[in-house]
């Protein structure tokens, strides 16, 4: 159950990790926009360098590079449609005649499915910094501050924080009915699906007998007793969170200039001038 | 000064025709130490679940029968009217806690009263150092062992500062050495704060000697009701299957075969001081 390992968020500290997680996820946003503006290969190599430096401060560089490589088949894939599709409709292109059939015409083609995939792996680089150095609890409470209904922040935090919990169950479960002889690998896809059944309803069981403890354990400590519930914790904006607003709006109107008067040249067109 | 009184309740969950606890009539004084013991399925969890008025506004279902819990009429008020007095601790620990970090899972009941977050930081503080965790303050709950979780259990509660603590079988998921540290822990809230307790337990040898009252119940009834010696020589106690401790029963096998100690032990160490007086006089 690798998968869930990123839901077990480490108490760290860092510049990084102590940011404002509405500011941090207003720059991961702006770094989005950019990276939904720009389609030249370029651009977008320019926009994978700016979570870098996040990456370093924060000292995450090994989980950030585990869900690069996490993401690896996906961009794969993207490369793979980007290229059949330009391949088989080359007319959408710009310095290509249809049938693609000069090298030019080619390397074309190939950095355009470049671009696309790398668009998708900025997208990933920079959400996963904001998620690698945001806490959960971080999180619902900046939902909370952004006034969202305290009962949403609460099942937010709660799930996040049961997950672990019931892939570790799920895990039990599956290694006593496997004990049982219960065979999940074996047969036709439906057969597999099936399989899965002795799985799944203790697990279900199991959450909803869970669920009903949680919430005698919430009513017991006065659950409801107010209209306006207090928090421990309370978000502070500090000096840089002031300086990385700064940076995000800069970015911002950086990008929508040049959008909107730099025309980026492509790299085939500039190599092979 | 009673802080518990109950007079004949009777409770039915919704949809079961079979009352789960019959004409309950206890009262427990103020400061009492009890422990409430008996066979599983006799009812203990259902009349914990009374005193904090779960029952009957949780659960529903079908309450007759007077109960008054710190001066207030369970029936009459909600479970969060009830909370500022009565503070209880579930038996599984992992499903008590829902917060990311230990403190923040302690100061959820205080949350929800609105204290202001300086005094909410005092009293969190406060109750996980009573709880004697306050190096694990910062800690996710869930990758606690089950000991620190049910001390963490103990401290969500204690910030509330009740005047009665229930605690249903708080150490049936830990080892004896945990246990042992909960009792501890529990004795000092008992004995330095003055809170009421009622803890639910089988493990008499380790817990017996904090109490100053035993409840056995059996069948949904109040079977025995008295001070630990009284309840741990009697008869009734042994045929209901009351764990009574090994120093207790150490005790009973002497006197049958005319070997009669001077009074009853509770712990080893009450045993062996009253052995050695008769080894001496020998
Ligand atoms: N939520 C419930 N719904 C219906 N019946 C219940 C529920 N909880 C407990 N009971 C029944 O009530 C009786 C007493 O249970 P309980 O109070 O849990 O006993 P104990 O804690 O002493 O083991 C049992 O027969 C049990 O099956
Ligand atoms: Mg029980």
């Amino acid at each position: 159950m690798s998968v869930f390992e990123g839901f077990k968020f480490r108490k760290v500290s860092s510049v990084v990790h102590d940011l404002d997680p509405r500011i941090k996820f207003f720059f991961v946003s702006v770094l989005f926009v950019m990276a939904i503006l720009f389609t030249k290969l370029l651009a977008l190599t320019v926009l994978f360098f700016i979570p870098l430096p996040f990456v370093f401060m924060a000292k995450v560089n090994r989980q950030w590079l585990r869900s690069l490589r996490g993401a690896a088949f996906l961009a794969i894939f993207i490369f793979a449609t980007n290229f059949i599709f330009g391949y088989f409709s080359p007319a959408s292109f710009q310095g290509i005649t249809p049938p693609v059939d000069t090298l030019v015409e080619y390397l074309v083609l190939l950095e355009r499915a470049a671009a696309m995939t790398l668009r998708f792996v900025v997208l990933i680089a920079s959400f996963s910094v904001f998620f690698l150095t945001t806490s959960p609890d971080h999180l619902g409470l900046a939902l909370q501050q952004s006034r969202i209904p305290y009962e949403f922040c609460f099942a937010f935090t709660t799930a996040v924080r049961f997950v672990p919990v019931l892939a570790d169950e799920a895990q039990t479960i599956m290694d006593a009915q496997k004990a049982r002889g219960l065979e999940l690998e074996r047969g036709n896809l439906l057969k597999r699906v099936k399989n899965y059944i002795p799985i799944l309803i203790p697990l279900i069981v199991n959450a909803i007998r869970r669920s009903l403890e949680l919430a005698e354990s919430m009513e017991s400590r006065a659950w409801g007793a107010s209209e306006k519930r207090t928090n421990l914790y309370e978000l502070k904006l500090k000096r840089a969170d002031y300086i990385l607003v700064l940076i995000s709006v800069l970015m911002l109107l950086l990008a929508v200039y040049v959008w909107l008067y730099v025309s980026i040249p492509s790299l085939t067109t500039l190599l092979s001038l | 000064m009673s802080v518990i009184e109950t007079r004949d309740l009777t409770y039915t969950y919704p949809g079961v025709t079979k009352p789960s606890i019959e004409e309950v009539s206890v009262t427990i004084n103020k400061g009492d130490f009890v422990i409430l013991t008996g066979p599983s399925g006799c009812g203990k969890t259902t009349l914990c679940r009374c005193f904090n008025g779960l029952i009957p506004h949780f659960y529903n279902g079908d309450l007759e029968g007077k109960i008054e819990v710190a001066g207030l009429n369970v029936v009459d008020h909600q479970i969060h009217q009830i909370a500022r007095h009565v503070g209880l601790v579930f038996q599984n620990p992992e499903n008590q806690l829902f917060a990311l970090s230990v403190e923040k899972d302690v100061a959820f009941g205080l949350e929800n009263f609105a204290m202001p977050r300086d005094e909410m930081r005092k009293r969190v503080d406060w109750a996980l150092q009573m709880a004697g965790i306050s190096e694990l303050s910062e800690r996710p709950p869930h990758e606690l062992s089950g000991g620190q979780q049910q001390r963490v259990a103990i401290a969500s509660v204690l910030a509330m500062q009740p005047d009665i603590m229930v605690l249903d079988e708080p150490t049936s998921f830990l080892d004896p050495v945990g246990a042992e540290k909960i009792f501890e822990v529990i004795n000092e809230l008992n004995k330095k704060l003055g809170i009421t307790i009622i803890l639910v337990e089988h493990r008499l040898d380790l817990a017996a000697k904090y109490a100053n009252h035993v409840i056995v119940m059996n069948k949904g009834k109040i079977a025995l009701t008295g001070s630990p010696r009284e309840i741990f020589t009697s008869e009734e106690a042994r045929l209901i299957g009351v764990g009574i401790p090994k120093a207790t029963k150490l005790y009973q096998h002497l006197k049958k075969h005319g070997i009669r100690l001077k009074a009853v032990p509770v712990t080893t160490e009450e045993t062996a001081d009253l052995l050695r007086e008769i080894l001496k006089n020998d």
